[in-house]
């Protein structure tokens, strides 16, 4: 059974929260353990979807746990919006796909940077992105 | 907060401090084309050392600033990537193709001047 | 003080086995502990505990004569807290109450068996002997009801084998740490990262590269670019055997990788299979610098430096070159 403690909700509106989430994110990284090229994976996947939530949804939230499972620990991201929701998932996670303005890499190149990647989207609803990274 | 701009001779440096926003970026981008041109500028040092994340975004708007000075007359290298962002980077994908890099402003400055004497960057 | 380091270090073997509650639930479950027999040990609860020194000593005294168990009892600081440990352990046997803490107990006698090396085969081979002679007590004690001093025993076996399982399975756990350390251990070996001149770094890649060693490869080759502040780094692959889509993309990421902070890499001992799998991959070739061999990459690496190899004068006896 996992165990989510919940360590901080970040509001995401503009581009300054983009950078207080990756701030937030490494800081909870360092505490659960994580090395320092881990913590900037870690910080450049909240980068990614926090800026998905700012370009395609406009506001959202961010919550960050460390979370234990079956003796390993982890951290936990939760992406949420209520924007427009992704028409095509499996459009979106493939390589080089993009509909914003940007290089096409966010949502697959995100899910190469944790260990576990959920994307549930509906349309006219909104967006929730869970990622998952361990210790090893 | 604005990125501050050094003019070296013919190259200028903008050493990027902080996490900056896209409104910052895009000053820093048409601050560069203007100054490349009204000084005839003929290299641009982007310095990233303190940058501790390159997002999708921040690279993208590298890359338009690199392709923005060239069109006006300069050439860009980015100095000071460093380890772990350049590992995130490539892990989500992202490069910085046809784009010089150096390892930080010493390096940057002397490939840009052997550029300036042999009139093309080396790129690796 | 090593009261609290030991605390924490057996705290760390529970979470790293999974231990939780849930789990431990479920081995009472499947050793068939049941509240029947909480109250059957109880029903020998003093008998045990009143000899609790005897059923220690017969442990001891069993392991004694064996080599197998010198290293635990040569050592009188570590045999004196075995023996406590274990006293502590019949005690706690016959308590009824078989949680987290109890758990720990248990790991703890178990990190320093396996500290010690004591082999399985020796420490079941004395937990039986122990088994038997507090067998052989209850059963006299219970003359007169045979049947009902069965049972007692019985149900404090359950526990007995509860036991056995977390011991085996510590045991088994600690040994499986140490080839995963080693394993780590072989993985960073071998993926040196050595400095030939001034900002000029070789890589030599040996062997298979899967997923792991490429992040370990390219994390290394990373940190020794920004700490020789490496221009050119020459990557060896001469001891790759085979290239898949799969390991020639972490290679392209690692080169990429080392351009982003500014390095030139030349790639080296490409041998023809490998070329050709490359080119049926359908892999980009024009992203990679390729040079035939090492000589030649090493070369090229000098040539990017600005450096000029120029064949010195010799000077030493039966040299070609004589004075007039």
């Amino acid at each position: 059974m996992m165990v989510v403690s919940t360590e901080t909700s970040i509001a995401v509106e503009c581009e300054q929260d983009i950078v207080t989430a990756r701030q937030k994110g490494r800081e909870l990284a360092a505490l659960v353990g994580f090395s320092h090229t881990d913590q900037t994976l870690l910080a450049t996947a909240i980068s990614e979807v926090a800026r998905n939530i700012v370009n395609y949804a406009g506001i959202g939230t961010i919550v960050l746990s460390s979370v234990e499972d079956q003796g390993r620990s982890g951290i936990m991201i939760v992406a949420q919006d209520h924007g427009p929701g992704i028409a095509d998932i499996e459009l979106a996670m493939r390589d080089g796909f993009s509909t914003g303005n940007s290089l096409g890499v966010g949502l697959p190149g995100t899910k190469r940077l944790v260990d576990d990647f959920e994307l549930t989207s509906t349309l006219g609803v909104g967006t929730t992105v869970t990622l998952k990274k361990w210790l090893r | 907060m604005p990125v501050p701009i050094l003019k070296q001779g013919e190259i200028l440096v903008a050493s990027i401090q902080a996490a900056l926003s896209d409104v910052d970026l895009a000053a820093l981008r048409d601050d560069l084309a203007d100054r490349v041109g009204r000084l005839r500028s003929r290299g641009v040092v982007i310095d990233v050392t303190a940058l501790d994340v390159l997002d999708s975004f921040a690279t993208r708007t590298i890359r338009g600033i690199a392709y923005t000075a060239r069109l006006r007359g300069a050439n860009t290298v980015v100095v000071g990537i460093q380890p772990d962002v350049a590992f995130a980077m490539v892990q989500l994908g992202l490069s910085l193709d046809g784009i010089a890099t150096a390892l930080d402003l010493e390096d940057g400055l002397e490939l840009l001047l052997r550029t300036r004497n042999d009139g093309r960057v080396h790129r690796n | 003080m090593g009261q609290l380091a030991n605390q924490t270090s057996t705290q760390l073997l529970a979470k790293d086995m999974g231990l939780t509650p849930q789990s431990i639930e479920r081995r009472r479950k499947i050793v068939g502990l049941e509240a029947q027999d909480l109250v059957r040990i109880d029903a020998i609860k003093e008998l045990v505990s009143g000899h609790v020194d005897e059923f220690t000593t017969l442990f001891f005294d069993y392991l004694s004569p064996l080599d197998e168990a010198r290293p635990m009892l040569s050592n009188r600081t570590i045999a004196d807290r075995a023996r406590k440990l274990k006293r502590e352990h019949l005690l706690a046997m016959v308590q009824s109450d078989y949680g987290t803490a109890y758990v720990e107990q248990r790991l703890e006698l178990a990190l320093l068996y396996s500290k010690v090396g004591l082999d399985l085969r020796v420490f079941l081979a004395a937990f039986h002997h122990l088994l038997k002679g507090i067998g052989a007590m209850v059963m006299k004690h219970h003359e007169h009801a045979p049947l009902e001093g069965f049972a007692h025993f019985m149900s404090l076996k359950k526990v007995a084998f509860f036991d056995l399982g977390l011991i085996v399975d510590a045991i088994v756990f600690e040994r499986e740490r140490i080839i995963r350390q080693q394993q780590d251990a072989i993985r960073e070996l071998s993926t040196p990262v050595l400095q030939i001149r001034e900002r000029l770094l070789l890589l030599p890649i040996i062997g298979v590269i899967d997923t792991h060693r490429a992040r370990l490869i390219t994390d290394s080759l990373l940190k020794s670019i920004r700490a020789a502040r490496a221009k050119v780094v020459v990557m060896d692959i001469t001891g790759v055997a085979t290239i898949d889509s799969k390991v020639a993309n972490h290679l392209i990421q690692t080169i990429t990788a080392a351009r982003l902070m500014g390095a030139s890499v030349i790639i080296t001992g490409l041998s023809s299979d490998v070329a050709q799998s490359l080119v049926a991959l359908g892999i980009d070739l024009a992203k990679l610098n390729t040079v035939g061999d090492l000589q030649g990459g090493m070369e090229e690496a000098e040539n990017l430096l600005g450096y000029r190899v120029v064949p010195g004068e010799r000077t030493t006896n039966g040299a070609p070159e004589t004075h007039a």
